[in-house]
């Protein structure tokens, strides 16, 4: 009885040892100037689809799960220690291409990643986000989404031209929806427009099943309407500031004006609401609108 | 484990040795491979081979439960390379270690001499063992594919098509099985289990290069290479045949055409193991 309470007292102490010391590699782990997640892969495509023998699938489904992962972290990384929001070109994501490329390349027709790595990757690495596409088309040819992500990358490099050729080619396929074609002719006539981005991040939600992207496409759509409501608040500035020869000093003093424009207004300050229900800011002493630094609309 | 020679030796009626291929005799030499495989199965069990499901059936209900938030929505596609890729490994484990302990066993624990001194031919004693080993897999693989399965519903909360379409990649996983299970008995029948284990494991990599051999058969510049890489190619078996777990994943099923040559080449190359077992198994001495 004695020697199994002794036993059972080591076990619980070399425990609670094992414990503390993997807080104490974590700690220093954390102290390292490179991390481990943002090393470069040493496994190729070509050969980690080799080494995954029947077990490409799964090997895929890692790959992607390590990618979410590694966004993942890294946006908590930032805001962890900055108080701004973040675009993705700030986050440093120069090893999500090799991991959305090997993900795709042991599965080509997981459609995931190239959908993820449409949305990402034109801000990380724009050659990258349209090899990747490419990928994508060349391996499932008849998938009418491959296109339209293909055509949004394009779009996101201003490239319209292209960016209208795919859509057309991809509206072109059996099953593709009806606006694949009428995207093609508005990426050729008024591709930069915002109208046109509008309707681009309507379809992307609308056909995506992820709800990582549709959240990112949501916040792509809160900014558009952002940028709208913004506009008309400046013409409601630059108005009041014509007519009274200065800038205002509370949003009150253009109230009038904001509701006419169907702005929705905050009840304490008369600030207008962004899309996100945030009041916007008096900037430039109070010349003109900005987001406020907590709101969950894109900066960028 | 030990066991007496009555528990691992078939309980055979006293039979006169075979008098010929008559009809009598060809049913009683169906009959005691019978006898034999249905006693590989009781001994697989009785060896806890199939504690494995219950390792399966936590890694499916861990990945069901929490795939979702990993994934970001693609927990179907996940929960399918997931349970068909453990299926397929499992499944590879117990052909291998329980494959190579087939003959091995008999022979140390000396039931073998019990066993062959009964009027049952060394072949017949080999074909047994194989059945019994295939039938194992085979609840085996029907038990986790209903696992697989019963996840999809889970996961959909109601009927989901692929609970029905990942079937035909399970039959085929099975045939994967089935032929590996040969290879294993073909080398325990002149290896030690170690070196035979081994050398399965090393067919089961290179019979998923076997597109690499023949790219290499036709691309290399020696003549000899050449040769060889094609001897390769169609000596070893072709195990990218049975490799359908990542379009199964997209619903895709094989269509009935690839699935009834892989289970002619399954047969086909079972019965060349086999033979092949028998004939060495035959020569060997117990003295």
């Amino acid at each position: 009885m004695k020697k199994s309470l002794l036993l059972v007292m080591t076990i619980m102490i070399s425990l609670f040892v094992s414990v503390a010391l993997v807080r104490m590699i974590d700690a220093h782990r954390a102290n390292a100037p490179a991390p481990f997640a943002d090393e470069s892969l040493y496994v190729n495509a070509a050969t980690a689809r080799h080494m995954a023998l029947a077990f490409n699938g799964l090997a895929a489904d890692w790959y992607w799960m390590r990618s979410l992962q590694y966004v993942g972290g890294k946006i908590v990384t930032f805001e962890d220690t900055h108080t701004e929001g973040f675009g993705l070109s700030e986050l440093d994501l120069h090893v999500l291409p090799s991991l959305l490329r090997l993900s795709t390349a042991l599965d080509p027709q997981f459609i995931a990643p190239y959908e993820y790595g449409a949305m990402l990757l034109p801000e990380v690495s724009p050659d990258e986000a349209t090899a990747l596409l490419n990928s994508g088309v060349v391996a499932n040819p008849n998938t009418w989404r491959l296109y339209h992500l293909l055509g949004y990358v394009y779009w996101q490099r201003h490239h319209y031209e292209m960016a209208s050729e795919i859509y057309a080619k991809g509206g072109s396929l059996p099953g593709a929806p009806p606006w694949m074609a009428a995207m093609a002719a508005r990426m050729k006539g008024e591709g930069g427009s915002r109208d046109a981005a509008g309707e681009m991040y309507r379809h992307l939600y609308d056909a995506s099943n992820d709800p990582a992207v549709k959240d990112m496409v949501d916040k792509q759509l809160m900014r558009l309407k952002s940028l709208d409501q913004r506009d008309e608040i400046r013409n409601a500035l630059n108005s009041y500031k014509a007519t009274n020869g200065r800038c205002v000093s509370s949003w009150r003093e253009v109230a009038n004006e904001l509701r006419a424009a169907r702005l929705i207004l905050d009840s304490k300050t008369g600030a207008p609401l962004d899309p996100s229900e945030t009041p916007y800011e008096l900037i430039k002493n109070g010349c003109d609108v900005g987001l406020d630094v907590n709101t969950k609309v894109p900066f960028k | 484990m030990s066991q007496s020679p009555t528990d691992a030796t078939p309980h055979l009626q006293t039979q006169k040795p075979s008098q010929g291929g008559t009809p009598n005799n060809s049913v009683r030499a169906v009959r005691t491979t019978f006898a034999i495989a249905r006693n590989a199965f009781r001994e697989a069990v009785r060896d806890r081979v199939l504690y494995n499901l219950v390792l399966f059936v936590l890694l499916l209900t861990a990945g069901a439960i929490f795939l979702g938030e990993l994934s970001a929505g693609q927990e179907t596609k996940i929960i399918i390379d997931l349970g068909l890729s453990a299926m397929l490994l499992f499944g590879v484990f117990i052909a291998i270690f329980v494959g190579v302990g087939l003959v091995y066993k008999e022979i140390e624990r000396r039931t073998l001499y019990a066993i062959l001194s009964k009027p049952i031919g060394r072949g017949q004693f080999l074909l047994g063992k194989y059945l019994g080993l295939c039938l194992t897999l085979l609840v085996n693989v029907i038990i986790m594919g209903a696992g697989v399965s019963l996840a999809l519903i889970y996961i959909r909360r109601g009927w989901d098509p692929l609970a029905i379409k990942i079937w035909p990649a399970i039959m085929l996983i099975y045939f994967e099985l089935m032929i590996i299970t040969g290879v294993a008995l073909l080398f325990s029948t002149f290896s030690s289990p170690a070196l035979s284990a081994l050398l399965t494991f090393f067919v089961f990599v290179i019979g998923h290069f076997s597109a690499d051999l023949k790219t290499l058969s036709s691309t290399s510049n020696q003549v000899a290479a050449r040769l060889v890489f094609r001897a390769l190619y169609y000596l070893l078996p072709n195990l990218t045949t049975y490799s359908v777990i990542t379009p199964a994943a997209h619903g895709i099923s094989p269509d009935m055409q690839s699935i009834i040559l892989a289970f002619a080449y399954t047969i086909v190359y079972d019965v060349v193991l086999l033979l092949g077992a028998s004939l060495i198994f035959s020569r060997r001495n117990f003295k």
